[in-house]
Formats: structure tokens, sequence, C-alpha cells
């Protein structure tokens, strides 16, 4: 399983890709929408993207929006991971595609927890 | 009058502990509220993020620098002694300011945009409206002072 | 750390032949920190202590203890999401298809702690079958733990953790630094304060029971009297639901196991209901 990870901290991103790590993923970072949208036109197989909302140049919203416009990636589930915590904000998200979102601040179980529900991990894969 | 109106002192008090105790600590408890001793913090490393109330409103965090990079171990999960860069310093700090900012945002009666964390030696301009808008904790017995205001 | 390395190893040599997870090296704070509280209960001075009190006697119930307690997350919505996915694809269909007349069901989520399973099971069935009257009774022995599932109000964190963002958006709002339970899903939640060593709730029988991740905190004897009052309360055709690991073992000739999923649905055999 592959995870695409987009945030424009250094400190999020190595958070979400070791807890990603940890439970079975292999990583890739972003650092904008932009970048993250280059990494899967190079033709990179992901199977998961955490992605923030705010960020430079192209931002969380405007990556799942672009996403699901180009249909090209289908099987590409769509998390926003983001301090963004309003449940408008949640409604907007998932209007524009996402299949989940986690409001940070976030424990690894929590996350994984997510995952278990999108049919990423089986159940009770760790403690 | 100021949509800051809306936050509790309380209220920041919990989103802390909350953000303390799922990602810098990975447990419970270690943040404490500190009602009394000195706000001012020797050798201070600040971190802050503004948001966009009417008028514009600043969430800022006070550490010395020692404890920032204590934080950025933390976050990390990073062995104590283990060496951080400024740059890794100023990431992590500001991403906790980023997303102690969110939360409070989110108390508001209106969705507000948030700017990108600013980490700095020198602190920004504009200063509390109030003593309530300063609050003292102690994080494993380091000081951290987060303040609210109006800018 | 306290813990002696080969109490390390005893206790995930255990979990791993209990629950298939493995519990890697690094975590001896996670092992002394959750065995604690069984630790006081058995009255002994230390994990190292209580530990060796294991390894010499045959698997027991306390053996089951230790492996929940290691293997248990927090309180999760939708825990182990596919008990949710059974109850409305397999569950209310069949109960529907056998009762055409019926328009309501009652569902029993016995330890509801602090109410994340039974509020799952309203929003599950609500989203699945929106025009089914569904009354929850939820009980627990905890006052404290009714009363945090009578208010439905959810930290952040809590919110995260297992809890579909559709589902947020569509059964919450936010109410100051917390998120609160839509009144329409509350409203289907009765809490009682209940043991199970005691007579089950009154009121009827219940056409869904949800006992999870509690039988393995009880002996065998035990086990088997809570399933037998458990028992005579289910509704003709009703479904029992354990937690993952568990089994009507030691019972079993009351209830068969539903085929479906990861198996911890069950319904009584015509020696049970009779």
């Amino acid at each position: 399983m592959r995870a695409l990870v987009i945030d424009d901290s250094a400190t999020m991103r190595h958070i979400v890709a070791d807890i990603l790590q940890e439970l079975g993923f292999d990583t890739c970072q972003a650092t904008n929408g932009q970048e993250g949208l280059d990494l899967l036109e190079s033709g990179q197989r992901f199977d998961l993207a955490c992605i923030d909302w705010n960020m430079p140049v192209m931002d969380g919203l405007e990556f799942v929006a672009a996403v699901r416009a180009r249909r090209q990636w289908p099987d590409l589930t769509l998390m926003m991971v983001t301090t963004e915590g309003e449940r408008g904000q949640v409604v907007r998200a998932l209007a524009a595609g996402a299949h989940e979102y986690v409001i940070k601040p976030f424990t690894a179980d929590a996350l994984a927890s997510k995952l278990v529900l999108l049919g990423l991990l089986r159940g009770q894969e760790r403690i | 009058m100021s949509m800051l109106g809306a936050v509790e002192r309380q209220q920041v008090a919990e989103i802390a502990q909350e953000v303390f105790a799922a990602m810098v600590d990975r447990a419970p408890g270690l943040l404490r509220s500190a009602p009394v001793g000195p706000s001012a913090v020797a050798d201070p490393l600040y971190a802050w993020v503004d948001l966009g109330t009417v008028p514009a409103s600043r969430l800022l965090l006070t550490t010395d620098a020692d404890t920032a990079r204590a934080l950025t171990r933390a976050l990390l999960a990073m062995g104590e002694a283990q060496p951080v860069s400024e740059d890794d310093v100023a990431d992590a700090f500001g991403e906790i300011a980023n997303v102690l900012g969110g939360n409070i945002k989110a108390l508001l009666p209106e969705h507000v945009g948030l700017t990108l964390p600013e980490v700095s030696r020198a602190r920004p301009s504009g200063q509390a409206a109030d003593a309530c808008g300063e609050a003292l904790f102690a994080w494993r017995g380091r000081p951290l002072v987060i303040s609210l205001y109006t800018i | 750390m306290t813990i002696s390395a080969g109490t390390f190893t005893f206790v995930a040599d255990l979990v791993r032949r209990c629950s298939a997870i493995e519990l890697p090296a690094g975590k001896e704070y996670l092992v002394e920190s959750r065995l604690l509280p069984l630790v006081r209960q058995a009255d002994l001075a230390g994990v190292d202590e209580y530990v060796d009190t294991l390894r010499t006697v045959p698997h027991c119930a306390e053996h089951d203890r230790v492996v929940d307690a290691l293997t248990t997350n927090e309180t999760s919505w939708f825990r182990d999401f596919t008990p949710f996915q059974a109850l409305t694809r397999h569950v209310l269909p069949t109960l529907a298809a056998e009762h055409p007349t019926r328009t309501s069901v009652r569902v029993w989520s016995a330890a509801c702690s602090t109410g994340q399973e039974p509020y799952s099971i309203a929003m599950a069935c609500l989203d699945a079958a929106p025009t089914l009257r569904v009354d929850i009774t939820a009980t627990d022995i905890s006052g404290q733990v009714l009363a945090r599932g009578r208010a439905g109000r959810y930290s952040q964190v809590e919110i995260n953790r297992g809890l579909p963002a559709p589902m947020l958006v569509r059964h919450f709002a936010r109410a100051g630094t917390e998120w609160e339970l839509s009144e329409q899903i509350r409203c289907r939640v009765t809490f009682l304060q209940h043991n199970l060593m005691d007579p089950p709730p009154s009121g009827g029988r219940f056409e869904v029971i949800f006992l999870r991740n509690v039988l393995i905190y009880f002996d065998p004897q035990t086990r088997a009297e809570v399933l037998r009052r458990v028992r005579s309360v289910l509704a003709p055709g009703g479904f029992l639901l354990l937690g993952a690991t568990e089994s009507t073992f030691g019972s079993q000739d009351a209830w068969e196991r539903v085929a479906i999923g990861h198996g911890s649905l069950y319904r009584l055999n015509a020696r049970g209901a009779a």
C-alpha cells in the first residue's frame, strides 16, 4: 500500500508518514497540492492521499477538486488531515470529493480507525 | 465587541491539553495550567498565527529556546539527545501554534481564516488587550505561555 | 521501564497467540500502563508479579483480560466496523423479511460505556432504515459513563476515533470545544444503570442485543449465566452481537453462529429458543 502525504509543515508530514509506515504503508511526501498532483501525474500509483488544507500554491481543497475532476485515479482514497475544524469545512471537503476527514489533533489509533472504515486496513491491526 | 469574546479561557486550556495529549506527549496530563508564576520567559522563542477576525487577532505561543527544542523532539518522537536544527524547531513550534489556532478559531461564531505560522526570537507587535488574554502553562515543568489577543 | 524482559515476552506471546496482534519492542510502557488496573484488582505489587501468576496456570479468563487490556483501544465509534455493517445489511433486512408488518425494533447495548456504541447503532439504523423506529436501551454499571452518554457531547479526539466524516456532518454540531449529537439521534437511546449480574432490563424483549467485549471479563460460569439472562430477553429470531474475539463458547448448545463476516453474530438455535 502506498500513501502520499501532502502538508506544508515538515513536522506534520513526518508525523503522518511515521504513523502510516507503522501501519504498513510506503510513503511519499509533497509540500503542497501542486506537488502532490505532479507526483500523481508522473505515474506513481497511490492508494491513499493524506492532505492538509491550508498550503501555499495549491491548497488541499483545490487538490481534492482537481483529482476528482480528472477522474484518472478512481482507486485513490482522499483523506483530509487538517486544523480546519468547523462543521462547514468538513461539509465543503466531502462535497468536493474527499472520502474522509481527520481534524488535528489526532492520535495514531484514530488515524488507523479511519483507515479501517475506508477498507484500507483490516480491523485490530495494531495496538 | 471582538469575536474573541466567544472564546473562554477554560476552552483554550482544554484545547491545549488535548493537543499536547494527542500529538506532543501521546499521553495525558503533562501540560498543566500554572496559574501563578512569572510570565516572563528567559531566552524566549515566539510562534504565532493570526485569525481573520474583525479586528484581527493573534494566537501567540511563548517558551524558551530549550523547551522549544524539547517540544520538537517530542512531536517528532525523537530521543532526548538527538540534535534538532533551527528549521526543525521553527516548523514544529509553528505547527503547534497552527493546531491551537485552528481549534480556537473553530469556537468562533463565523468561519475565519488562519495565517501560516511564524516563528521568531523577536516578540511580534501588538500586546494582550487584557490580562485574561494570557494563560500560563507548565509542560513537563517547563514554562509555556499561550496568549490570545486582538491586534 | 519497570517490567522485566521476560514479562514483556510472555505478554507479547500471549497477545500474538490470542489476537494475532504484534506487540513491538519498545511498547513496555504500554504493557505496564494497560496492565496496572488488573494488577491492582488482583491486589499484587507489580506487573512482573502479576504476570508470574499467569505463567503456571492453563489459559483462563485472566489471560483473556490481559489480551483485552492490551488490544483494546479507547472507546470508539463503530468499533470493529463490520458488526455495524452486519446490523444494517443482514440483521435489519432479515428481521424485516421475517416480520413484514413490524415497524419498530428494540435494541439493547449492554456495557455501553460513554455511549459511542448505542449512538453508532442509532446512526447506522437511521441512515439505513430511516422509517424504522429503533429504540435503543443502553446500560452500564457506571453512573459516570452513563452521564456522559446522556449528554451526547464528545471531544475532538474522541470524535476522530472511528466516526466516518459523513456521519459527523449528518448527526453532529459543534458545541464549544466539543461536538454534540443531534436530538434526532439522542432521543433514540435511553441510558439505564444496570449490572449484568442482575435481572435484565424490563420492558419487553429485544430483537438485537449488543454484548461486546464484556464476556471476557467473566469466568466461564458467570459467562454462561450472563448469556442465559441475555437469552431470556431476546425475542424469537433475535440476534446477539459479541466482540470480535468472543464467542458463545461454553453455551454453544443454545446459539448458532451466523456465517457472515468475522463471525461475532449469533441467533438462538431450536434448542436455545425453546
